[in-house]
């Protein structure tokens, strides 16, 4: 009698309880991303790549028949967050993983909670130098800036007849900043004299005067680090001035918008970036039809790198035999994810390590080649 | 969840509570004698940075870094308040907003605070006990001031500015001494906080952030010590405790707040409030 009347609410409560324990084949990785405030705008594509090769992943069977769990969180873009998620991520829900966050200042943040507590942390956007410098338990898989740059640079010297050039950036934006700092040390190396430097704060909207005074140094090119929002408005304002100079970005430039927002003003501007969406390979293709008939828009460098990101993970997870035993687990992860190549999205993919500074150990760089285009026609034309 | 894991977890979120309890003290300081200023974001941002700087450029200890951490700020708001507190009212707001502005332009453009790349690598040297510490000193010392000449002359500045000079209050000595004082903790909290975020960077000491210093003070209520440590645990705690909402976080804890200033006007801890409430039920009772 008592043991029929408790028996349903024992069915009941396994029923409850279900939700609360993951199946034992989950593998479970954190995703902390800025998904609200001004950095979403990196945010948001980030996490949409990630969702979609988890999808992909988790549909053809998971990870030897494990599937992913992606736990997502908001970080929005401030690093007392960015530290906060991580410890959750770390200490509640008992993750194996982390990717993100999107800002590298936030990294430089929360960076260091996963490494002391020797947990893999992945990022897919932070470009600045000196992130893999905090530890060997840090990786990225975006290639930083000073790999960029010299490409970028070379190949437009080798198309262009550049002898002398002409710069215009943000200097109150790290990521701006930074690439400035790149530019003009490559610069130096090539033996480029620079005729003239103008800056601007973030959010403006006249540059009339700083491009009129390069108007007047009359450099054989403008180099623009800058975000695409000013680099477009920067790009008609001095094509109404006249000038007729190619243009030659950072990874800011990279953006669909940029063509959008600037038009015929954006032709002849140089780019340098680790995706090109007119890279013609398989798996680039299939990830821009799948992109698009996700999320209804165009993929942009930051979701690819996402995408791709999952998939070096997923190949790593294929190469060591989870115990269940965390600790083991995150150490076997970190073991075997350097040595993982993959064929993706953004083209071939390799880690490197860190240089060594002093006596710390560091983490792990992207070693890619960047692509190099041209606008032409509106359209993005790789420069060989 | 046991003791060790939970602080695993939590412990940056307690020390911000405290940080924020001490920056919602200074802010309600200058409150206190009447003072709407806003520069208590930048006052902090140069006590990150100079503490910061002082053990990571230097080699200095984390106690000697604080002391100057909390220094500097207060020798800035010595120099800046001489001219600046003749202002009253809104036009104060605008100064002090704008100093908040030169602080973060500055910070962007110095070879030392590592320009808009801010400094990185910071030390991990923030104990919990650190915070309560400071927490308790500023508390015990605020509560003195308010009790002595100091606090009644705040008191009376707040309440008539004209009068309280008549009586022979030394009013722009004492208004320089709320802004100094407040610069001071303002500045302790910055120490504090830069050693356990590991980074700083120049958007840190915003306008965003003045703002936010403001409004915890008000809703916690500046009637008292409490409130203000209060308002300081609330909006550092409630972006994480909506975190189940996801992307309607920042909506539901702008709703929140919106609701506690329209029904709390004088913020959620207000002793003149509580005793009237209790009078009015003893009279309940009585009947």
């Amino acid at each position: 009698m008592r043991i029929q009347t408790l028996s349903p609410i024992v069915a009941l409560l396994s029923v409850l309880l279900i939700p609360l324990v993951s199946h034992a084949g989950d593998i479970r990785i954190g995703l902390t991303e800025a998904l609200t405030g001004p950095a979403s705008q990196y945010g948001v594509p980030i996490q949409n790549g990630f969702l979609l090769a988890r999808d992909e992943i988790n549909a053809k069977g998971g990870v030897n028949g494990d599937k992913i769990v992606l736990i997502e969180e908001d970080e929005r873009g401030k690093k007392e967050e960015a530290i906060n998620v991580y410890k959750k991520l770390i200490f509640q829900d008992k993750v194996l993983m982390i990717f993100g966050p999107t800002l590298s200042n936030s990294m430089f943040a929360a960076g260091p909670i996963a490494n002391l507590a020797k947990v893999v942390a992945f990022g897919t956007s932070n470009t600045a130098s000196g992130i893999t410098d905090i530890g060997p338990y840090i990786f990225r898989s975006s290639p930083m800036e000073a790999d960029v740059v010299p490409v970028t640079l070379r190949t437009a010297i080798k198309h262009l007849n550049i002898h002398k050039v002409g710069i215009i950036y943000g200097n109150d934006d790290a990521f701006t900043k930074s690439g400035y700092d790149v530019f003009r040390k490559s610069l130096e190396e090539l033996h480029i004299p620079v005729v003239d430097t103008e800056t601007y704060a973030k959010g403006d909207v006249d540059f009339k005067a700083q491009l009129t005074k390069l108007k007047a140094a009359n450099p054989d090119a403008i180099i623009c680090p800058c975000l695409s929002e000013e680099g477009a408005n920067i790009l008609l304002q001095s094509r109404a001035l006249g000038i007729k100079q190619s243009f030659i970005g950072g990874n800011g430039f990279n953006s669909p918008k940029l063509v959008e927002i600037a038009k015929a003003a954006a032709e002849g501007t140089i780019v340098g970036s680790p995706w090109f969406d007119g890279n013609p390979s398989v798996q680039n293709q299939h990830f821009i039809a799948a992109y698009r008939k996700k999320y209804g828009t165009d993929p942009n460098q930051f979701s690819a790198q996402g995408y791709d990101a999952l998939f070096i993970v997923a190949e790593a997870l294929k190469k060591i035999k989870l115990t269940g035993q965390l600790e083991q687990d995150r150490q076997a992860l970190r073991d075997v994810l350097p040595h993982i190549q993959i064929d993706g999205a953004t083209g071939k993919f390799a880690f490197r390590p860190a240089p060594e500074h002093a006596i710390k150990p560091g983490g792990y760089d992207a070693n890619q080649t960047p692509f190099v285009y041209i606008v032409k026609n509106g359209k993005f034309v790789l420069l060989k | 969840m046991d003791w060790s894991s939970w602080w695993a977890t939590y412990s940056t979120l307690v020390l911000s509570i405290g940080v924020y309890g001490l920056m919602a003290l200074s802010i309600s300081l200058t409150l206190s004698c009447g003072l709407l200023s806003l520069a208590n974001a930048a006052f902090m941002g140069i006590g990150a940075y100079v503490s910061a700087v002082s053990t990571l450029q230097y080699g200095l200890s984390f106690p000697s870094a604080l002391l100057l951490g909390t220094l500097a700020p207060s020798s800035v708001a010595l120099v800046i308040g001489v001219p600046v507190l003749r202002l009253s009212g809104v036009y104060l707001a605008m100064a002090t907003l704008g100093f908040g502005e030169v602080v973060r332009v500055v910070a962007l453009n110095l070879d030392i605070t590592g320009g808009p790349l801010g400094l990185n690598g910071i030390p991990l040297f923030t104990e919990w006990w650190h915070v309560l510490l400071s927490v308790v000193a500023v508390l015990l010392l605020l509560q003195a001031l308010r009790h002595s000449r100091i606090g009644r002359a705040f008191e009376a500045i707040r309440e008539d500015e004209t009068a309280a000079r008549l009586m022979g209050i030394a009013t722009h000595r004492i208004k320089l001494l709320a802004f100094v004082l407040g610069a001071a903790i303002a500045g302790l909290a910055g120490g504090l906080n830069a050693h356990y975020t590991f980074t700083l960077s120049p958007g840190n000491f915003g306008f965003e952030n003045a703002v936010d210093i403001l409004t915890m003070a008000i809703l916690g209520g500046i009637q008292g010590l409490l409130g203000p440590l209060l308002g300081g645990a609330i909006i550092t705690l409630l972006p994480e405790l909506l975190r189940s909402l996801q992307e309607f976080r920042m909506a539901a804890n702008g709703v929140i707040l919106i609701a506690v200033v329209l029904f709390l006007p004088h913020g959620i801890w207000a002793p003149r409030r509580l005793a009237r409430w209790l009078k009015k039920r003893s009279k309940h009772a009585d009947a």
